[in-house]
């Protein structure tokens, strides 16, 4: 994760404070916990996605 | 009678004997309030229409840019930053006789705080000053919770209308998205930026949103949908309205205080005794909208910061850059599973809508807390439940309902079908009239 984390950000082209590294790779690994939630795109149904987020609601 | 003039002069002696307790202004705008009372005293002296809101004090967060007036976002890097014409909601508040009194403190571009490494320090709680007032509208909570102003405008990505709103004990209503212009109001997350008001009660932010609302062609995401009538049928009741409550939600939810929970228990009663049918719904887990609002908004709000980061990261305070840099680290395919799950969501909430009026659920669920305990992240799992319906669009209210044991107010979230704020309203109202709110005290600093 660490690793990773270190990729991300240099392609980004972030620098990252080491006084504010722990608390934003926390962050991060909060952050991928929450995307694993989502990764079910295999079980939907084709039309679940529209270009338009909301659509006409 | 109070003139306009009177009105704008009384607001500002009132902010400058109370804001220094609470930091909740950032700039004070006398002039300017004094110039708009004089285009309503002009107004009238010709016998023209007053305006709805006319001689009605009124304060924008800043974010929202001003003519001549600096508009910071609480923020080093726009400090001096002052823009050359107003926001939309600005021109159309001046229009209906507002009063532009004053530009209130935020979390750092709506996202980084409540913090004391930057320029302005953060708005207080009226409540309790050692308290957080919650963000990121937090000096607008603030302003009207303590009687400075009426209402005043916020916005909210994630709940940064109704967090504050419901810390503070106010009405905060997020409209539904596209209901009010944002042009000229600095973006946090373009998908899920809404602009609304905070006000002292149901009835001040129906008026505001009266105003605000409508068709912008200048702002891609304004809707063209007609503007409602928001303050006819205010008193209407909810007798026969069908109110459901995604009990899952919140029912189990980590860290939540029981008092938090019998405040929605206790709204739902004084919904069934108004005559309301009030029932338990499903809907999916609140974690699947947590997760995909999140990816998205931190993937919005990083496309908007990306070159100030890279460029200038020293002049963003702790909070703001550790939350903005987050948005780094995702890609193309994180965001793309998070808007796949945005329909999803989407469309059970819309699935429900259709058979209910409204939904009653948490806002936030606990009392606000104070200030050395605050998270530097924005971590799953806190109980705070507002980002859904940024998400999904649809309008929501927080609503005080009462006061915790230790004296910090309580309250509620209601949320409607889209572009129906006037239903969403009118039960509002009917929470506010019967739920004993309007017998308790109010802060130590209030002054009507």
């Amino acid at each position: 994760m660490n690793a990773e984390f270190d990729t991300l950000m240099a392609r980004a082209g972030i620098a990252i404070p080491d006084d504010r590294r722990p608390a934003l790779l926390a962050a991060f690994v909060d952050l991928r916990a929450a995307l694993a939630l989502l990764e079910d795109a295999e079980a939907e149904p084709a039309h679940v996605f529209r270009p338009d987020p909301l659509g006409g609601g | 009678m109070n003139t306009p003039g009177a009105a704008a002069k009384a607001a500002i002696r009132r902010i400058n004997a109370v804001d220094h307790l609470l930091d909740a202004f950032i700039t004070v705008t006398p002039a300017r309030a004094m110039a708009e009372a004089r285009m309503v005293e002009a107004r009238l002296a010709e016998g023209g229409a007053p305006g709805l809101l006319a001689g009605v004090p009124y304060a924008l967060k800043d974010i929202y840019d001003t003519a001549g007036i600096r508009t910071t976002c609480h923020s080093k890097l726009r400090e001096e930053h002052v823009p050359a014409a107003d926001c939309h909601v600005a021109e159309r508040l001046r229009l209906a006789g507002a009063l532009l009194v004053g530009k209130t403190g935020t979390h750092e571009f709506a996202i980084g705080g409540p913090s004391f490494d930057l320029p302005f320090p953060p708005p207080r709680n009226p409540w309790n000053r050692e308290h957080v007032p919650g963000g990121s509208s937090s000096g607008s909570a603030a302003a009207v919770a303590s009687g400075m102003v009426r209402f005043a405008m916020g916005s909210d990505t994630g709940g940064s209308i109704r967090h504050p709103a419901a810390y503070c004990g106010v009405v905060g209503l997020k409209p539904s998205y596209g209901r009010v212009s944002r042009r000229g109001v600095f973006p946090l997350a373009w998908s899920m930026d809404h602009c609304g008001p905070l006000a002292a009660t149901v009835r001040d932010a129906a008026l505001a949103l009266q105003v605000v609302a409508g068709h912008d062609p200048l702002d891609p995401g304004s809707a063209e949908v007609a503007v409602g009538d928001y303050l006819s049928h205010l008193e209407a009741g909810v007798a026969g309205l069908r109110i459901g409550i995604p009990r899952g939600w919140f029912a189990a939810q980590p860290g939540a205080d029981p008092e938090a929970l019998t405040a929605i228990d206790h709204t739902a009663d004084v919904l069934r005794e108004a005559g309301a049918r009030v029932e338990d719904v499903a809907l999916p887990d609140y974690a699947l909208f947590s997760a995909a609002g999140r990816v998205i908004l931190h993937a919005e709000a990083f496309a908007v910061h990306r070159n100030a980061l890279r460029t200038r990261p020293q002049d963003y305070g702790r909070v703001a850059f550790q939350r903005l840099a987050l948005g780094a680290t995702l890609t193309a395919a994180d965001l793309l599973q998070a808007q796949r799950k945005r329909r999803e969501l989407t469309d059970a909430v819309n699935t429900q809508l259709a058979r209910y009026d409204a939904l009653l659920t948490a806002n936030v669920l606990i009392p606000a807390p104070r200030f050395d305990t605050q998270p530097d992240a924005m971590a799953s799992g806190a109980p705070v439940q507002m980002i859904q319906f940024n998400l999904t669009g649809h309008p929501a209210l927080a609503l005080p309902t009462g006061l915790h044991s230790n004296g910090l107010p309580l309250g509620v979230q209601l949320a409607g079908r889209r572009f129906d704020e006037a239903t969403l309203l009118r039960i509002g109202r009917a929470v506010e009239r019967n739920s004993g709110w309007e017998q308790c005290p109010r802060p130590p600093l209030y002054q009507a």
